[in-house]
């Protein structure tokens, strides 16, 4: 036995287990006979351990340096420290396929647990078996992580040094995934209640793996923007870069799907939006891998390069004519009646999901925009990060605005006294505005600050009115917190405003100089005095280091490197961030003299409340975990945690 | 009455549009090489360029007390100058194929990012390129 025979292996039992729970999921429905049905849920552990086989046995491959196998080779060097290694799988195309299959089979295990009656059960382990049947098709065929060597080098050439270059990397794809595959379940189950009609409780059903989808989606992206930020070196920590637009689309759209389904949990209303936007976040997960794996967007001749492109291409055609092809045969019995007033709980989180959907057309269609031209124009171009922030700014602020006010307001139509918080609302967003603007902001960065306090605000009334309705009925104001849907969205909702407050700050002060300083030379910028000492260089094994002593009269002693790695033709910048509450000092090393040491260009840029941003991330994932902790009594009963 | 809510939605997307394909059309980053510049000079003054070439030989200048680098970029054809502030990034030499992005004007291509490529797999420059092989370069950079 050896790996590629056992990764061969288990990929070909994978494929096998899910084509055969496929035919009997649909059997079990189309015979609607309970047998297949059973013979389809006892597929799924076989599934996932066959999965887990062929990961474990890449996992193997890589720790024993098997460079027979073309992944190990292409990804791996006896250099690696056991972390690198260790992560390498989801370093590359096809080991990132391997990981989504196995994740895919260990969220169709967790789904076939539940209770559910036989025709959906059907339906959705057909579907979930289906997407299985897709991945592991594509790893059998034309994106082997086990494809063999005839003759195997002697040492590899390491994974992508900017992939070695940060530990968030370990962290940030499995959370990405994590949160795609998160989607598949609740598209299952909407794929298998607009079949058999019944449009209702896949909504709560699914609540469960929807949040936590998105927590996770919520969770990588900021993972990934830190990632950027502190490898990167350009001082940045997103770019609107067709990468991270692919898994920016789906993020925005499972949003909007979160917001429409608590108006069909609650008053049964949106239940084609509903379908809609799940059926969209989930295709657009799978658009995202064909954008970025595919190289369609940088060059349309790239697409002939790529064989696992068009399979994506063909697979989110596939998904998004299911989801939408039973919505639109279905379209009149889940039509809405009612007229929803737009100053209403439901009106607001009917518009909220608009500003999503419509962010994301808009970043999908700049980011498809260059093949367009290329097509009719035959020029070449790309969209500019202006267009994107030009028409994120607005719809950003538009969705703080509806953020604040939507959950103060009652269904249906709005009681007299809620004017009176709004206007109180209203009056805080004017004044922050203004204050910002006494402060001497620009317009933009004062408007944020203004609706940074128009969401607090909204939050502490929130607060304020559980407490106090509590205390009223006799009741511990503590109670308060076991409302954790509340308690838990109004930390996310915290945690986004941060994030706009962040962002606006952020993008619009940005100090930026750089000089070139000979040993001993002073320079004082930004109010920061350094002093530079010199130049070090240390041999690191796998990769060579050269630090510029920076002393400073703030941070004590700053150290910028450069990192030259053996498989890298240029250096990669290992920036030195020091965050403070106010402002980030990022020091980079630029250049330097490689023959004495006596000189080096050095640069800093300083950025407003970064710091802030990452903690907003983290309230956003926070609140999402406190909504998903299985909580005593009630929810565990109705069995909304399926764990 | 409904008429009256059908143009208001047909006012907005129109509003949406114009925003949308306005913004597009202005914040088009083109790419090209420098005989495709110099064919239409007029068409990309002052709009943001991404030009690529080779840097040509013996036409590099840096002044690393004033971060100034100067060279001639040049695709075989047609040559262009080049001015950017920065420190020329690691792989950057004569001879070297680069990527500017930027904008023309004062007689200079006025570069604001220098990218050269990035490749695992490094391949030594080739003698006698062509306008093709540098559209090729351009697309590539990332």
């Amino acid at each position: 036995m050896n790996p590629a025979l056992l990764g061969n292996l288990g990929v070909s039992l994978a494929l096998a287990f899910s084509l055969l729970g496929l035919a009997l999921a649909l059997l079990a429905y189309f015979q609607g006979d309970g047998r297949f049905l059973r013979g389809a849920r006892a597929l799924v552990l076989p599934a996932l351990l066959a999965a887990l086989a062929a990961f474990l046995a890449l996992e193997w491959a890589l720790l024993t340096h098997d460079f027979r196998v073309a992944y190990v080779a292409k990804n791996h060097s006896l250099q690696d420290p056991l972390w690198v290694t260790l992560v390498t799988p989801w370093a590359a195309l096809e080991g990132s396929i391997l990981l989504w299959g196995l994740l895919q089979t260990l969220y169709t295990f967790l789904a076939a647990r539940k209770p559910l009656d036989p025709w959906r059960a059907s339906l959705v382990l057909a579907v979930l078996f289906g997407i299985q049947v897709f991945f592991f098709g594509v790893m059998a065929t034309i994106a082997s992580p086990f494809e063999t060597l005839p003759n195997p080098p002697a040492d590899g050439v390491g994974p992508n040094p900017l992939l070695q270059n940060h530990w968030m990397m370990a962290v940030h794809p499995v959370l990405m995934y994590l949160g795609f595959v998160g989607l598949s379940v609740p598209f299952a189950y909407a794929v298998a209640a607009m079949a058999v009609r019944r449009y209702q409780t896949w909504v709560e059903e699914t609540r469960w793996w929807a949040l936590i989808a998105w927590g996770f989606l919520t969770a990588g992206k900021v993972a990934g923007m830190w990632w950027s930020y502190e490898v990167l070196g350009w001082g940045g920590y997103w770019a609107w870069d067709p990468v991270e637009n692919a898994s920016f689309i789906p993020w925005l759209l499972a949003t909007a799907f979160l917001h429409t389904a608590i108006v069909q949990q609650t008053r049964g209303a949106f239940k084609a939006w509903n379908f809609a936007f799940v059926t969209l976040a989930f295709a657009a997960t799978v658009l995202g891998t064909f954008l970025t794996r595919s190289g369609v967007i940088m060059s349309v001749h790239a697409f002939a390069e790529g064989p696992v492109g068009p399979a994506f291409l063909g697979f989110f055609l596939l998904s998004t004519s299911l989801g939408l092809g039973l919505l639109s045969r279905v379209g009149r019995e889940v039509r809405d009646t009612a007229v929803f007033r737009p100053l209403s709980r439901e009106g607001t989180l009917l518009l909220g999901a608009f500003f999503f959907a419509g962010w994301a057309l808009v970043v999908l269609l700049g980011t498809f925009y260059p093949l367009l031209v290329e097509a009719f124009a035959g020029a070449k171009v790309s969209v500019g990060a202006p267009f994107f922030n030009q028409i994120s700014a607005p719809i950003g602020a538009g969705i703080l605005l509806l953020m604040g006010v939507g959950p103060i307001l009652p269904w249906r139509r709005p009681r007299a006294e809620v004017f009176r918080n709004l206007y109180l609302l209203l009056a805080v967003l004017a004044g922050g505005t203004l204050l910002g603007l006494l402060l001497g902001y620009t317009l933009g960065a004062s408007l944020a600050v203004g609706l940074f306090l128009y969401n607090l605000a909204a939050i502490l009334l929130l607060v304020r009115e559980g407490v106090l309705g509590r205390k009223a009925a006799g009741l511990s104001p503590w109670g308060f917190l076991e409302n954790r849907r509340r308690v838990g969205s109004l930390v996310v909702h915290l945690g986004v405003a941060l994030m706009g407050l962040g962002i606006a700050f952020s993008q619009t002060y940005r100090l930026e100089a750089e000089k070139t300083l000979y040993q001993g030379q002073a320079w004082e910028v930004a109010g920061v005095r350094m002093a530079f000492q010199g130049v070090r260089a240390l041999d690191e094994g796998r990769r060579f280091a050269v630090e510029a002593l920076l002393r400073t009269d703030r941070f004590g002693e700053v150290r910028p490197r450069l990192h030259f790695y053996p498989q890298m033709n240029a250096p990669l910048p290992a920036p030195k961030v020091i965050y403070t509450p106010g402002n980030d000092y990022y020091f980079l090393l630029m250049d330097f003299d490689r023959e004495k040491g006596t000189w080096a260009s050095v640069r800093l840029i300083v950025t407003p409340l970064v710091f802030w941003m990452w903690v907003a991330g983290g309230l956003m994932a926070l609140g999402t975990l406190y909504i998903l902790w299985p909580a005593r009594g009630a929810e565990a009963a109705k069995g909304v945690s399926p764990a | 009455m409904k008429a009256k809510y059908l143009v208001g939605v047909l006012v907005i997307l129109g509003a949406l549009a114009y925003m949308i394909f306005g913004g597009l059309g202005r914040n088009l980053v083109y790419f090209l090489t420098p005989s495709e510049y110099l064919q239409d000079q007029a068409k990309y003054q002052n709009r943001p360029v991404r030009l690529g070439g080779l840097v040509k030989e013996g036409t590099v200048q840096y002044d690393k007390d004033r971060l100034e680098l100067r060279f001639v970029l040049t695709d075989g054809v047609a040559e262009v100058p080049v001015l950017h502030r920065g420190t020329p990034p690691g792989m950057f030499k004569e001879g070297q194929g680069v990527v500017v992005e930027g904008r023309f004007g004062e007689g200079v291509f006025q570069g604001s990012n220098l990218l050269v490529k990035h490749s695992e797999t490094y391949q030594p420059p080739k003698e006698g390129w062509t306008p093709e092989d540098v559209r090729k370069l351009i697309e590539e950079a990332k």
